[in-house]
């Protein structure tokens, strides 16, 4: 396992560094474009310097700022016990150290991610539509998908790309849009200073600016795919079940919500792109290749069994491609791991009415509301920001404190 | 959820597995369309139901928001004779009953088809409508 995660390390460091190169050069250019002389070397720091500090924050404060920017709740496990005994039971199949800490981000499209910086101090989040819409099996698949990011050591070296991308991202946007509000008043009173030397390299940066966030998104994709191909292979084998993830992946990518919270650095760490409508229309350009659809069609056909080396067969039947997506090393897992049969049909029906039922009251419960069972049987549920510290039970009369 | 006429935070009513929002202030009751649904059975006799108020926007009450999308309601005529005026999401999120009118539709025995829902809310307000 440990050499898998090594060579899969090697091959990503490098597009990595890749994607460091276009911070570098957006800063040189953006830089030069305001001034000249000495200008770039300045834009340089300052990129690198955005970067660094984005990154500072998220080492210090662990997992706290993505959790807390995409309004993750974090839940203990009688708020939502299926879901807190499926990640258990897929720590005990990853043999991680601890347990991840569990959140739920309170809305209705369905997605997840797994954030943190080591196996020790993980933490995996699921969104509230994610329950209402997966069965057991579908949870599993997703949950055992985020376990493997934590077991492959993803999510921290995903978390530096992750912000080197929503760096370059910002630093692009925020440039065009001094530009954009300055340009009128600059061209006018200005226009005797600079020259032509400093327009080209304005136009040089308008370009870049433009091209690097979308070159930085594909380099992060072709980090992450690898990544995502490789948690998927190792869900399978920690799950022994294929088809709970591939009906997991159908069904979120089906959904057309989109995340409210989800913003341009957090989309990339979720199983799939929560920014589907108005989201940036890079995600259509990576859309067009379809890594989600391409992923249910290898796990759909996964024929030899639970291990590796029979998802690098189905992954090269689908995709057609002679390359290794599972590292030399981890084929030498030939390790029969037959696949388990489906939960019943039956399980499956009372599954998705009893968590239907139940989101309604999660969501609640995660947003602090008070609930209050009057004895007539009339179940009041009082919002964290009501106005009274008591209420009345319109059924019986009763008055109930509203416990502070 | 805010309630659409004095703005304060509603409390939600749980009977019998169906859900009402309720504001304990103005005494406001929001029917849901889903909770609808959850009563009469399936989505086609909701649909029926709504469409059979006649929607009267000469009124000239007050127009409300839907709590859900935040549009404009329209006021509706609910009963045969001497109807009373409710208001109704355009895009069919729920009902809603200002203070006083759920019991003038029990009192009119009104919303005749849909006695489950009357039964339901003359139930949970048992002690209001008094
Ligand atoms: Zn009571
Ligand atoms: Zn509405």
């Amino acid at each position: 396992m440990w050499e898998l995660i090594r060579a899969n390390r090697r091959k990503s460091l490098v597009l990595f560094f890749i994607m460091g190169m276009f911070l570098v050069l957006l800063g040189y250019l953006i830089g030069q474009a305001f001034k000249p002389q000495g200008g770039g070397i300045t834009g340089v720091v300052i990129a690198i310097f955005v970067w660094f500090i984005l990154n500072m924050i998220s080492m210090f404060s662990g997992s706290k700022i993505m959790l807390t920017v995409s309004n993750a709740k974090e839940i203990t496990p009688d708020v939502h016990p299926r879901l807190y005994n499926i990640v258990e039971e897929m720590r005990m199949a990853a043999n991680l150290p601890k347990t991840p800490k569990v959140y739920i981000i309170n809305t209705e499209a369905p997605n997840a991610f797994a954030t943190g910086r080591t196996p020790d101090d993980a933490a995996i989040a699921v969104t509230a539509g994610l329950l209402a819409k997966l069965n057991r099996d579908e949870l599993q698949g997703v949950v055992a998908h985020e376990t493997s990011h934590i077991l492959n050591r993803d999510i921290r070296f995903m978390t530096y790309a992750g912000i080197m991308l929503g760096t370059i991202v910002l630093i692009s946007e925020l440039y065009l849009r001094t530009l954009f509000f300055s340009s009128s008043a600059r061209y006018r009173s200005d226009s005797k200073g600079g020259g032509q030397g400093q327009l080209i390299m304005m136009v040089l940066a308008i370009v870049m600016a433009i091209l690097a966030p979308i070159a930085a998104q594909l380099l992060y994709f072709a980090i992450s795919r690898k990544r995502e191909y490789l948690a998927d292979a190792s869900a399978v084998r920690l799950t022994r079940y294929p088809e709970g993830l591939a009906a997991a992946l159908e069904k979120i990518s089906g959904s057309t919500q989109d995340i409210e919270t989800a913003n341009k650095v957090t989309a990339p760490m979720y199983i799939v792109n929560p920014l589907k409508k108005k989201g940036m229309k890079i995600a259509d350009l990576t859309s067009t290749h379809p890594p989600i659809s391409e992923r249910i069609r290898i796990l759909r056909s996964m024929a030899g069994g639970a291990n590796f080396t029979s998802y690098q067969q189905a992954w090269s039947t689908v995709t057609g491609s002679p390359s290794h997506i599972i590292p030399r090393s981890g084929l030498a897992d030939n390790e029969s791991l037959g696949f388990r049969p489906p939960a019943s049909g039956e399980d499956i029906e009372a599954d998705m009415k009893q968590s239907r039922r139940d989101l309604g009251n999660l969501m609640m419960a995660v947003n602090q509301y008070t609930f209050i069972d009057c004895p007539c049987g009339v179940k009041l549920k009082v919002p964290p920001d009501y106005k009274s510290l008591q209420v009345e039970c319109p059924r019986c009369g009763r008055i109930h404190k509203v416990s502070d | 959820m805010r309630c659409p006429v004095c703005k304060n935070p509603m409390v939600i009513l749980e009977l019998q597995q169906i859900e009402i929002d309720y504001c304990t202030f103005c005494q406001g009751i929001w029917l849901d369309a889903g909770e609808l649904e959850a009563l009469l059975g399936d989505t086609q006799q909701v649909q029926d139901l709504l469409t059979s108020f006649k929607i009267d926007d000469a009124i000239r009450e007050k127009r409300i928001k839907c709590p859900i999308c935040n549009k404009k309601m329209h006021k509706i005529q609910a009963g045969q004779h001497n109807p009373i005026i409710i208001d109704k999401c355009r895009i069919d999120h729920g009902l809603w009953f200002d203070s006083g009118e759920l019991q003038q539709i029990i009192e009119m025995g009104s919303l005749h088809k849909e006695n489950e829902i009357l039964i339901l809310l003359k139930d949970i307000f048992t002690n209001k409508l008094k």
